[in-house]
C-alpha cells in the first residue's frame, strides 16, 4: 500500500497557501516546509490520526495566530507596557482644579527611567503655554535632596527640602516634597484598571497659597512622542 | 518600548518552556526544536508546525530568543532553515521558571513528608 504521507505534502502545501499571505508571514516561511518534512514521521508514528492533527494544526492555529497578532497590535496602540508611561491629557469636565491653579489645557507625560519615572507637566493657562520643571520620581520610599536633572540646586526651593516617592501598588504612585519632616506638597497618581485613565490628586502649599486639586487625565493614543510602526 | 521584567513572564507557557529549553544547548532550527522536545518528553509533547512557529514568533517579539544571523554552510544543512538562539533575557526567564518549578516540587515534597508523618 502506498503511504499517504507523500500525497499529504501536496495537500498540506495547498492548504497552507490557501490562507492569505498575512496568515503565513506570521509564522514564517519555515512552517510549510516543516509540515511537509514531518508528514512521513507522523504517518509512521500515528497514522491517519497524526496526519489529521497536522492538518488541524494549520487550519486552526494560523487563524488564531492571525487574530491574536492583530489583537496585540491593537493592545499596543491603546496601552503602554508600563502602566504610567505615556502622555496623558486632562479632562477638565471631570476634574476639580483648585481655583488658583485652573488651566485651560493640561498634559502630563511619564517617561520610565532606570530608577522610576520622569514626569513632565505642561499646558495652557491664562492663554499662555506653561510647563513645569521636569520631576524625577523614584518610588523607593527614600528621601532625596531636590535638585534639577543635572544634580544642581533649584532656585526657590527651601534649604533642606527633600523629595520622596512610593509605589504602594502597581497602579499607584505617590510623590511629594518635605522640609524638616513637614510636607510641602504631595501628589497621588492612580491608573484605572483598564489603563486608560489617570487620576491625580495633589495638595500642598504653592506660590499663591495652599492648593488642593483632583484632576482626571486620559491616555493620549497613540502616544505622540512614540514613533509608530510604518511612520 | 520598555522591555518587560523577566518575572513578568512567569509562570512560563508550557510550549515556551520547552522551546527555550531546546535552545539551552545552542542554536537550533524549527525541525530540530520539534524533535528535541519530542525526544526529551518521550513523545508526550509534540509541537505541531503552526503552533511551534507561532510560539517562535512570539518569543522573538518578547525578546526571549532571536533569529541567528549565522547559517551553516549549505553543504552541511538546508540553506532555507532558520536558526534561533536564546537571548540573555530568555536565559534569565528560563532560570527563573526552573527555580519556580523547583520551589513547587520542594513544597510538594515537604507537604507529603508532613502528611506521611501525621
Amino acid at each position: 500500500m502506498t503511504s499517504p504521507a507523500g500525497g499529504f505534502g501536496r495537500v498540506y502545501r495547498w492548504l497552507a497557501r490557501a490562507f492569505p499571505y498575512e496568515f503565513r508571514t506570521i509564522c514564517g516561511d519555515g512552517l510549510e516546509q516543516l509540515g511537509i518534512d514531518i508528514a512521513p514521521l507522523v504517518w509512521r508514528e500515528q497514522g491517519i490520526v497524526g496526519l489529521a492533527r497536522l492538518l488541524a494544526d494549520v487550519v486552526v492555529r494560523l487563524p488564531v495566530e492571525y487574530v491574536s497578532t492583530w489583537f496585540e497590535r491593537f493592545k499596543e496602540l491603546t496601552m503602554a507596557d508600563d502602566l504610567f508611561e505615556g502622555t496623558w491629557r486632562a479632562r477638565n469636565d471631570k476634574s476639580s482644579w483648585d481655583p488658583k491653579y485652573t488651566p485651560e489645557q493640561a498634559c502630563m507625560r511619564f517617561e520610565a527611567t532606570d530608577t522610576g519615572y520622569l514626569l513632565v507637566a505642561y499646558g495652557i493657562k491664562d492663554g499662555q503655554a506653561v510647563a513645569e520643571r521636569p520631576t524625577s520620581i523614584t518610588p523607593d520610599g527614600r528621601r532625596r535632596p531636590i535638585v534639577d536633572l543635572n544634580g544642581r540646586p533649584i532656585p526657590g526651593v527651601p534649604p533642606g527640602a527633600v523629595a520622596f516617592g512610593t509605589q504602594p501598588d502597581p497602579r499607584t504612585l505617590e510623590a511629594g516634597a518635605e522640609v524638616d519632616g513637614k510636607v510641602l506638597g504631595k501628589g497621588t497618581y492612580r491608573v484605572s484598571e483598564d489603563g486608560s485613565t489617570l487620576t491625580v490628586t495633589t495638595e500642598g502649599m504653592g506660590l499663591k497659597g495652599p492648593f488642593k486639586t483632583m484632576a482626571v487625565f486620559e491616555r493620549v493614543v497613540p502616544d505622540p512622542y512614540t514613533p509608530q510602526a510604518g511612520a | 518600548m520598555t522591555r518587560k521584567k523577566p518575572e513578568s513572564f512567569l509562570p512560563l507557557k508550557s510550549n515556551w518552556f520547552h522551546i527555550l529549553l531546546s535552545l539551552v544547548g545552542g542554536e537550533q532550527h524549527g525541525y530540530g526544536i520539534m524533535q528535541d522536545v519530542l525526544e526529551r518528553t518521550a513523545g508526550r509533547v509534540r509541537l505541531w508546525p503552526a503552533t511551534l512557529y507561532g510560539s517562535l514568533k512570539r518569543l522573538i517579539k518578547e525578546g526571549l530568543i532571536v533569529e541567528s544571523g549565522e547559517r551553516p554552510a549549505p553543504e552541511f544543512d538546508d540553506a532555507r532553515r532558520r536558526y534561533y538562539k536564546l537571548t540573555p533575557l530568555g536565559q534569565r526567564v528560563l532560570d527563573l521558571e526552573s527555580q519556580r518549578l523547583k520551589d513547587l516540587v520542594r513544597m510538594l515534597d515537604a507537604r507529603r513528608r508532613q502528611e506521611a508523618r501525621s
